[in-house]
């Protein structure tokens, strides 16, 4: 026997091991232990069931009827009873003491909390929310910052893209979500997909472009880099990285010069088009090909295509990896001029990787917003909510907290932070030296070591929840398993806080947690636990005028006219230079790993993570056989990238997915980020965005 | 064979009496959403032997999805170590068996039992089990189970059959076990006549196939000839590999898929204990045939896909299983983002044949 190698004696007898470990199976459990719920990886939000037995997760099953997954899962949705499984919990509250952490009961720990915050004024104090709470979640933290502590310094951990989405839909339709609708996916005869690795981050949004290409829809792909939706697409748009503001642009100036666009749409339903108008003389025809990498006969085809078809939808990212909020607003005014916005099969469609992403800006999860993007600036809305909360609001809009952390002269002092979703903590220097933090979480996470106090939550499958998904579909997450431990789910422990901190709420349930956010949000109104209950969820606005909610952006029930956003003329394409003739761009790579925080928790995600680093263990820098040729080196050898502001030591990937004179470089490796990546502000700005010209060496 | 008749308002006293013996599993429907799933029953009377098959096939009541196989201790100051293998050793009974269901878990018993070395887990699941098929008599819209030699009806393996012969069900036994537990039911014996309507209804149910089971055109055995030999150009596994979005929800649906992972858990509130579990792995995934060292013989995805095919339909795979790997009910194709469950696979390979 193996162990006999290692000279260890093995005893089969002395029994009772299994009984000191944890139970797995129920011989005495009856029942049907198939439990409805939705998968809590991804934007997606696609319906899984989940095995129950002992009062524990050991399986998962997809959910065909689902509206959205109709019965696929990807690799992340397969295994997330790992997850949900895992001993690595938080199990006890701890406070700091003696350089270490010490057990303590709730009410210990949260009036450390409290008095710890309260020592401070309102823009000393910061709080991080995850995108992965509830909404319910979401909402009773937003109130506790607000009503609670006074300050409005409140922010979404990954608050780059989807915000700049928001901003640009909102300001256009008045809509602060998705336009379109993933149900209606293959109802669509054009389907552009921008800068986003679909198949990885959102798969099965991604499923259903590949079934509509299928079915006849003509896809085209617009990114630097060959992702399996762009092998998949029937056409392809490779353009230069940081390029893809100028592509769309060559886009709308082709549908203009040959007079494509929808005039009835243009002159009955939408304003602004003429501001727009003067970007189209800032790209000559001569000028295309050289700038984005792409020959504008090829462009010009695309345009023709996206102009003749009936209904056409775009897919961007949001989340970390999103685009600037200028390149949305010249995607969101090509469709808008060739008339594909607020009909059947159309929609600007931003793609949060987060499960709840939306529904923490639904909630007022930001500095200047209440729920449902109602604005902080509005005295009668901030009136509303301080009538209801029987609290002051206070108004004047707060500073994110990564904002805060990043400058050297901000007043932060004490920091609330809620399941961090990374397993690499950002500015943790500017963390070290506050005064207080708390950690929030369910799971164990790098960020706790940061805590002075440590409180443990539920798991999502420990207490009714609903979520938002990327197409702002509400869905209700029934609760599964009893929390252990006595383990408070995130509302009673926010109102726990609450009551130490002078305000009494009164929730006897989290289901009235939901009926106070639609007494507050016109979007929400028509929302409650028991209407989610059955079905598979609404998407808002959900009120009096569309009680079954609202399946996609319609311009006939506007009421108002469409809006060009009002866009730079600025196209700056970060140039190679002599010494850096590499363009380097930054992306999430193979699986969408959510920064491995939780992936790392599971057996077989986790196996295929570390494959990847177990072949490249520094990372690497993905670059084409004719540079590698260029270069000297093959798959594997080691590199140098140097950049204007640092460099690393990584590997070189050789593939064929990069054009030459490109390289790519995945966003998950903690060594390239702490070590590189982090030098570089523009990719904390930007993303997958951002692009950096680097030189790289044979080492 | 010994025969009998039941009623179709008795046809529930079979899962009523297995049930003082065994835990029953069988098709049940999920009230919310319609959904058919092949689970433990409560109460026996929610299985439905008119369900549509179901969603999920019966490998995890001998294969689960994650199971501990061994829980172990070890004693770093004694360097002992205490270990303890755990084995579901219930009996339990399987009611309303799909044939093709059955015939994947016959491929897994030859994978887990037939060969040199015998799983000792499965066998434990699998030994005190008492297995009652139900004979399709109308495909479903997804099924090709005539093309891989494995319905509408099941022909071995069972201790009882049923079939819905319109009024009552025919019962039929393929095991002494399966007859003493019939006999003990008290039922109206059957004759040739009824063996006679159950091939009419069979026959049936296979001219059914062209009208109902639209999904699903498979024409495997030529395909086979192709899988076996190799000879099917690379460009055509690329275009399925392309496809495929590497989930590996097409293993996790087969009922005769039977790769698995090995982990071992450390159990953080007891110092040294340990939990060995096994969990269902796909050939889709990149980390599962890499090996120590970093070679990965199967790396792209393309190569992967063909693996897969290659156990369903390959002629030296069915040398293994006394069948062929794929047992045609059609799920790997509901459950696919990419659109290349089995019957895209052959269609893909067969136009590049007939080209």
């Amino acid at each position: 026997m193996l162990v006999g190698l290692y000279n260890v004696k093995v005893s089969k007898a002395g029994g009772a091991v299994r009984d000191r470990q944890r139970k797995y199976y129920c011989v005495e459990c009856y029942g049907m232990n198939q439990k409805p719920g939705v998968c809590t990886f991804c934007g997606t939000g696609c319906g899984h069931f989940v095995g129950v037995e002992n009062n524990r997760i050991t399986r998962v099953y997809p959910s065909q009827n689902h509206p959205i997954s109709k019965g696929r899962l990807c690799v992340r949705g397969w295994n997330i009873h790992e997850l949900l499984d895992t001993p690595e919990r938080i199990r006890k509250p701890l406070v700091r003491a003696d350089g270490g952490f010490k057990e303590v009961s709730y009410d210990e720990a949260v009036g450390r909390l409290v008095d710890a915050l309260k020592k401070y004024p309102p823009e000393s104090i910061g709080f991080l929310a995850s995108p992965r709470s509830s909404n319910e979640e979401h909402y009773l933290l937003m109130k506790l910052a607000r009503a609670a502590f006074k300050t409005n310094n409140i922010s979404l951990d990954s608050d780059s893209g989807h915000r700049a989405s928001l901003n640009v839909l909102h300001a256009g339709t008045g809509m602060a979500g998705m336009l379109g609708s993933v149900e209606e996916i293959r109802k669509a005869e054009f389907i552009l997909v921008a800068g986003i690795d679909i198949t990885r981050q959102n798969p099965i949004i991604g499923s259903e472009i590949h079934m509509a290409e299928r079915a006849g829809a003509m896809v085209v792909t617009l990114d630097s880099r060959r992702t399996q939706i762009a092998k998949l697409s029937k056409k392809f748009l490779q353009v230069k990285p940081g390029a893809n503001k100028l592509a769309v642009l060559a886009l709308a100036k082709t549908i203009y010069d040959e007079n494509l666009s929808d005039a009835a749409f243009l002159s009955a339903h939408t304003e602004g088009f003429e501001k727009f108008r003067h970007a189209f003389g800032l790209l000559p025809d001569n000028e295309v090909a050289d700038r984005t990498g792409v020959p504008v006969e090829e462009i010009k085809a695309v345009a023709r295509d996206l102009a003749k078809s009936k209904s056409a939808m775009v897919f961007f990212s949001s989340g970390i990896s999103g685009l600037d909020e200028d390149t949305i607003g010249y995607i969101y005014n090509l469709f808008l001029m060739a008339g594909k916005v607020g009909k059947e099969g159309c929609g600007v469609n931003p793609v949060a990787g987060l499960n709840n992403l939306q529904g923490g800006y639904d909630m007022g999860l930001a500095p200047d917003l209440l729920t449902g993007f109602q604005s902080l600036a509005d005295a009668a809305v901030t009136k509303k909510f301080a009538d209801a909360w029987k609290a002051d609001v206070p108004s004047a809009p707060g500073t994110p907290v990564y904002e805060m952390l990043s400058n050297q002269s901000s007043k932060l002092k004490a920091l609330v932070v809620v399941d961090h979703d990374e397993g690499i903590v950002r500015y943790a220097d500017a963390i070290k030296k506050l005064d207080f933090v708390a950690y929030v979480g369910a799971f164990k996470n790098p960020f706790a070591e940061y805590a002075h106090v440590v409180l443990p939550v539920a798991t999502y499958v420990q207490e009714d929840a609903t979520f938002t998904n990327t197409e702002r579909r509400i869905q209700f997450s029934m609760k599964k398993i009893e929390p252990e431990d006595g383990l408070l789910p995130g509302w009673k422990l926010y109102s726990m806080i609450a009551g130490k901190a002078g305000q009494a709420w009164k929730y006897t349930k989290v289901s009235e947690v939901m009926d106070e956010i639609a007494r507050l949000t016109p979007s929400y109104a028509g929302v409650s636990h028991s209407k989610l209950s059955t079905g598979f969820g609404m998407q808002w606005p959900v009120d009096e005028k569309n009680p079954q909610g609202t399946g996609r952006f319609d311009v006939a029930k506007a009421g108002r006219k469409l809006s060009f956003y009002k866009v730079s003329d600025v196209f700056e394409v970060p140039a190679a230079k002599e010494q850096f003739p590499f363009l380097l761009m930054v992306g999430k790579a193979q699986h969408f790993w959510h920064q491995n925080n939780l992936m790392k928790k599971t057996h077989i995600p986790m196996r295929e993570y570390n494959a990847t680093l177990m072949d490249y263990p520094e990372g690497y820098v993905e670059i084409c056989p004719q540079s590698a040729k260029e270069i000297g080196v093959r798959d594997r050898w080691p590199v140098r990238v140097v950049s204007p502001h640092g460099e690393m030591r990584v590997a070189a990937k050789v593939s064929d997915d990069v054009k030459p004179n490109t390289a790519y470089a995945p966003y998950f490796v903690q060594e390239m980020i702490s070590r590189f990546l982090l030098g570089h502000t523009e990719v904390l700005r930007q993303g997958e965005d951002a692009t950096i010209p680097v030189r790289i060496e044979k080492v | 064979m010994t025969m009998f008749l039941i009623k179709k308002a008795d046809v529930g006293r079979i899962a009523q009496e297995l049930g003082r013996e065994y835990r029953v599993y069988g098709p049940m429907i999920e009230k919310g959403s319609g959904q058919t799933f092949f689970d433990r029953a409560d109460n026996v009377a929610d299985i439905n032997l008119a369900a549509p098959i179901p969603s999920n096939p019966p490998k995890s009541v001998v294969f689960p999805q994650m199971e501990r196989i061994l829980a172990y201790e070890y004693d770093r100051s004694k360097n002992a170590v205490k270990m303890e293998p755990d084995y579901r050793i219930e009996p339990k009974a399987l009611v309303g068996l799909r044939p093709c269901d059955l015939a994947g878990m016959l491929c897994l018993d030859r994978f887990f039992l037939g060969q040199e070395f015998v799983d000792e887990v499965y066998l434990n699941h699998r030994k005190k089990m008492f297995i009652v098929t139900n004979t399709c008599v109308t495909p479903f819209k997804q099924c090709f189970c005539v093309c891989t030699d494995s319905g509408p009806a099941a022909t071995e393996g069972f201790d009882l059959n049923l079939t819905d012969l319109g009024d009552e069900y025919l019962v039929e036994a393929g095991s002494e076990k399966g007859a003493a537990f019939a006999a003990k039911l008290d039922l109206i014996p059957a004759n040739d006549s009824h063996l006679a309507l159950k091939k009419e209804k069979v026959d049936k149910s296979i001219s059914m196939f062209e009208d109902i089971a639209v999904d699903s055109k498979a024409w495997i055995s030529r395909v086979m000839n192709r899988v076996t030999t190799g000879f099917v150009k690379e460009d055509v596994w690329e275009y399925i590999g392309d496809q495929c979005f590497e989930c590996g929800a097409c293993t996790f649906v087969c009922p005769s898929c039977s790769c698995f992972n090995i982990a071992d858990v450390n159990n953080p509130e007891c110092a040294g204990c340990a939990d060995r579990l096994r969990t269902w792995d796909s050939c889709s995934y990149e980390g599962y045939s890499r090996m120590a060292g970093g070679h990965n013989p199967r790396k792209p995805v393309e190569d992967r896909r063909n693996k897969r095919f290659f156990c369903k339909l390959s002629y030296s795979q069915m040398k293994k299983y006394l069948r062929p790997g794929c047992v045609g009910c059609g799920r790997c194709a509901w459950v696919c983002p990419g659109d290349i469950g089995l019957p895209n696979v052959v269609t893909y390979v067969r136009r590049e044949i007939t080209r």
